[in-house]
């Protein structure tokens, strides 16, 4: 095949010799073998089969056609069993990190005593609560989904970029990526024992019941939502469907005597787990923001009373912050006595003094990222900006220092992509869900971004990105493929919380 | 269920059938317009203006094919069948998790087709009949998905709810928009003109031959009328109609009591059943007038906006 590798990016199709890596071998020989005339009638078929079914995303700030399909390439990303479960494996220890650092941090803030993460830091984060110091979530569980980024970089190291504790989305798109590949190439699926991922929803609707305070009964969980006009939408409508649980909004809820309550055609009846897709700030005016219309009023005090659960719970915010996870490493070694699994990013905080002076200055060579922004809004890409860009930021920087990390620009890995009726290599990542029920899970694979532009860097759905279907093969098809030393074992219970699911599950 | 959620399907049920019911209605008249334009330019103009009554917001037009435009896709027009499907859609999709995927992707699959066809233009008559067509097969699709696949909890109730007020509402409209005319006989030489109105009416109401079986091929005017006011088994008869939304509205009362908006359909239900059928059109403000104040007690009783 005609190849032209992404300068500086690890390859994940190709071997730095030009042969394909053994575990793309059968899918792109099928991909390759169907002929031009064939994939672009299956292209049709698969743009076609998303605008009918409607599975679409709302742009921000464009007049017409809010609804835009998510571009998706078929070209599926594949991960082969051990090195998925050296990832998974790194999650579950991360995701048992940051559940005690925010268990920590509203209540006896021990990390902060002991200086771990200067506490100054975290009182000036927006995300943190102070009005929720001393609440204990039900069961203990701050973050029941997370959805964190990962990226390789150009050895093909696996790096957490960001986690995503607040509101992650896209896994809605994970699921219909799944059918759609499955019905437009199913002779991919015919050669490739696929994880499956189609037990999500029944995943999600058991994590989420965990966490009800009656217990005597079903478990009443609705899923809120801001509305019809919120870019996740879809997926929040799609989930509702999927979990078989009300979609609310809102002025669908009620607070009485600190019990939450929806309004029916017969009546109020009683809601024990909300799944918020509204941002902390928007939940409760009574609490919160004062102008907000989405929320519900009284809602915090009936979380506060335990009377309803949140997930994830309001606060949780704090520990995806970008100026937290500089911490993380430091923050896995204190309460687990054990080192991060999945490495990072270096980090420079504006906080720190020593810090901000590099980052003032190395701006052209750095990523500068305000800390509690996310989707790729409110950052500088150093290499990449014209230097207008880079004064400005300079500024911005130097007024409120603390808002800002910077990072090396990581080269995000690239994959085999179609584009315009051949096989390029585009810059990818990924975001696996990980739940955190009676034990932690994460789903197999996850969201796989891609820029659909060539060379670019940026994934995000807002800005030009696309998606791909991700798969984890079952462990015997990968065999031929070297286990790296020094790779974390899989199945480890970690800090008595934690928990590996091996066995594949049936969707 | 959530009151959001049955307001959603009410309403995605009434503009579900309010775009049925005017695909159908333009089928017919382009007919009827055709048929009728060489000899009487007059009556052909006069059919439009009726559609405009029982369908009202369309803008100024003069020829067959502007009307027809105006009434399929002009989306300033509040009852063009595009802005009703786009209605029914948008209620759809913010409800999409009461609905079964068939459902959706049906009413989104004819309201995407008809979209295309609207921004590629339409060019002429042959293109608007097949565009016509093609809403309609979509919209039987879409009750189709809708009787295989939903669930007959509440919200099925209140779809169907939504759906046969609207149904019988528009009926009655349509009477009351044409019986003036046509009750009016007209001079001998436009007598077989006269009997295409009537035909007409008839399949406007898809009721041709529902009326046939039961009367013959003969169309006399009276029992035409009283076909369509109180037949208990044709679909589109008022008094079938008002019976359903009482029978609908007794399902979704979950007590024995009778509730507001089931007494006003009641009453109206039982007048239906023992009126004469002349006078018509005082007959036919009545129930315009009772449906209305139904449709107002529903909204208070169950949707609270």
């Amino acid at each position: 095949m005609d190849w032209e590798r992404q300068a500086g990016a690890f390859d994940e199709t190709f071997e730095a010799a030009g042969d394909v890596r053994p575990h793309y071998r059968t899918a792109l020989s099928i991909l390759q073998g169907l002929g031009t005339d064939e994939i672009e009638r299956r292209e049709r078929l698969q743009k076609l089969a998303l605008l009918n079914q409607g599975i679409t995303f709302t742009v921000y700030g464009e007049k017409d056609g809010i609804e835009r399909i998510f571009p998706f390439d078929f070209v599926p990303r594949i991960i082969p069993a051990p090195e998925w479960r050296r990832i998974e494996a790194g999650l579950v220890q991360r995701i048992t990190t940051l559940g005690l650092f925010l268990l920590d941090v509203y209540g006896e803030q021990k990390c902060l005593k002991d200086g771990i993460v200067p506490a100054e830091l975290v009182y000036s984060r927006k995300e943190y609560k102070r009005e929720l110091l001393g609440v204990v979530p039900p069961r203990k569980i701050f973050t029941h989904i997370v959805g964190t980024d990962i990226i390789r970089d150009d050895a093909g190291q696996y790096l957490v970029l960001e986690d995503n504790c607040r509101c992650p989305s896209g896994v809605s798109y994970v699921l219909e990526n799944r059918n759609l590949l499955q019905r437009v190439f199913p002779e991919l699926f015919a050669a490739h024992a696929v994880q499956p991922v189609k037990d999500y929803p029944d995943l999600l609707l058991q994590t989420l019941g965990h966490v009800a305070a009656r217990t005597s009964q079903k478990p009443v969980v609705v899923i809120l939502t801001p509305g019809l006009y919120n870019s996740a939408y879809f997926e929040h409508s799609f989930l509702a469907r999927e979990l078989g649980v009300f979609l609310v909004e809102g002025r669908d809820l009620i607070v009485e005597d600190n019990h939450v309550f929806m309004r029916t055609t017969q009546g109020k009846q009683q809601v024990d787990v909300i799944y918020r897709r509204i941002d902390d700030d928007y939940l409760d005016p009574l609490a919160f923001r004062r102008d907000s219309i989405l929320g519900v009023p009284g809602l915090i005090n009936a979380y506060r009373e335990g009377h309803v659960a949140l997930a994830n719970a309001p606060g949780a915010g704090v520990a995806d912050d970008k100026s937290i996870y500089a911490f993380m490493p430091e923050l896995t070694r204190y309460y687990l006595e054990e080192d991060a699994l999945l490495p990072q990013v270096p980090t420079y905080l504006g906080f720190r003094k020593a810090d901000l002076a590099y980052i003032l200055d190395h701006l052209a060579e750095l990523v500068v990222k305000t800390t509690g922004d996310s989707g790729g809004y409110g950052m500088l890409m150093g290499p990449f900006a014209a230097s207008a860009e880079i004064e400005e930021f300079r500024d911005r920087v130097r007024q409120n220092p603390a808002n800002y990390i910077a990072q090396p620009l990581v080269q995000l890995s690239a994959h085999a992509t179609y584009a315009g009726g051949r096989f390029e290599p585009r810059r990818i990542d990924l975001r696996p869900f990980i739940l955190y029920g009676d034990k932690i899970r994460v789903l197999p694979g996850g969201l796989t971004r891609v820029a659909l532009r060539p060379g670019s860097f940026v994934v995000n759905s807002s800005q030009g990105g696309g998606s791909k279907d991700t798969w984890v093969l079952a462990g015997r098809e990968t065999a031929h493929v070297e286990e790296r030393p020094g790779g974390a074992g899989a199945g480890r219970v970690l800090g008595g919380m934690g928990g590996h699911v091996g066995a594949p599950h049936v969707g | 269920m959530l009151s959001r959620v049955a307001n959603a399907l009410y309403w995605m049920g009434r503009y579900l059938e309010r775009a049925e019911n005017l695909t159908r209605c333009l089928l017919v008249t382009e007919e009827l317009a055709t048929e009728i334009r060489a000899f009487n330019d007059k009556l052909a103009q006069a059919e439009w203006i009726e559609v405009g009554i029982i369908f009202p917001g369309a803008g100024e037009a003069t020829t067959d094919l502007d009307h027809l435009r105006g009434f399929l896709t002009d989306t300033d027009n509040p009852y063009s069948v595009l802005f009703s499907l786009g209605r029914a859609r948008e209620n759809a999709r913010a409800i999409r998790e009461a609905l079964s995927l068939e459902t959706f992707v049906t009413l989104n699959e004819t309201y995407r087709a008809l979209e295309a066809r609207a921004a590629a233009g339409l060019a002429d008559h042959a293109d608007v009949r097949d565009a016509l067509s093609a809403v309609h097969t979509g919209l039987m699709s879409i009750v189709g998905a809708v009787e295989h696949t939903l669930s007959r909890d509440q919200g099925w109730l209140f779809l169907k709810l939504g759906g046969t007020l609207e149904r019988v509402y528009r009926t009655a409209t349509v009477l009351r928009a044409k019986l003036p005319g046509l009750l009016t006989p007209p001079p001998d030489t436009e007598i077989p003109l006269y009997y295409s109105q009537w035909r007409s009416l008839l399949r406007s109401l898809s009721s041709l031959e529902n009326y046939r079986r039961l009367h013959g091929a003969h169309l006399e005017p009276n029992s035409v009328v009283e076909f369509l006011l109180f037949d208990p088994h044709a679909p589109r008869a008022v008094r079938f109609g008002a019976a359903s939304v009482k029978g609908y509205l007794e399902d979704i009362s979950d007590t024995r009591e009778v509730t507001a908006p089931g007494r006003i359909i009641g009453r109206l239900h039982a007048r239906l059943s023992y009126a004469d059928a002349l006078p018509a059109l005082p007959l036919l403000d009545e129930v315009q007038a009772e449906l209305a104040k139904t449709h107002d007690a529903i909204d208070v009783l169950y949707f609270g906006t």
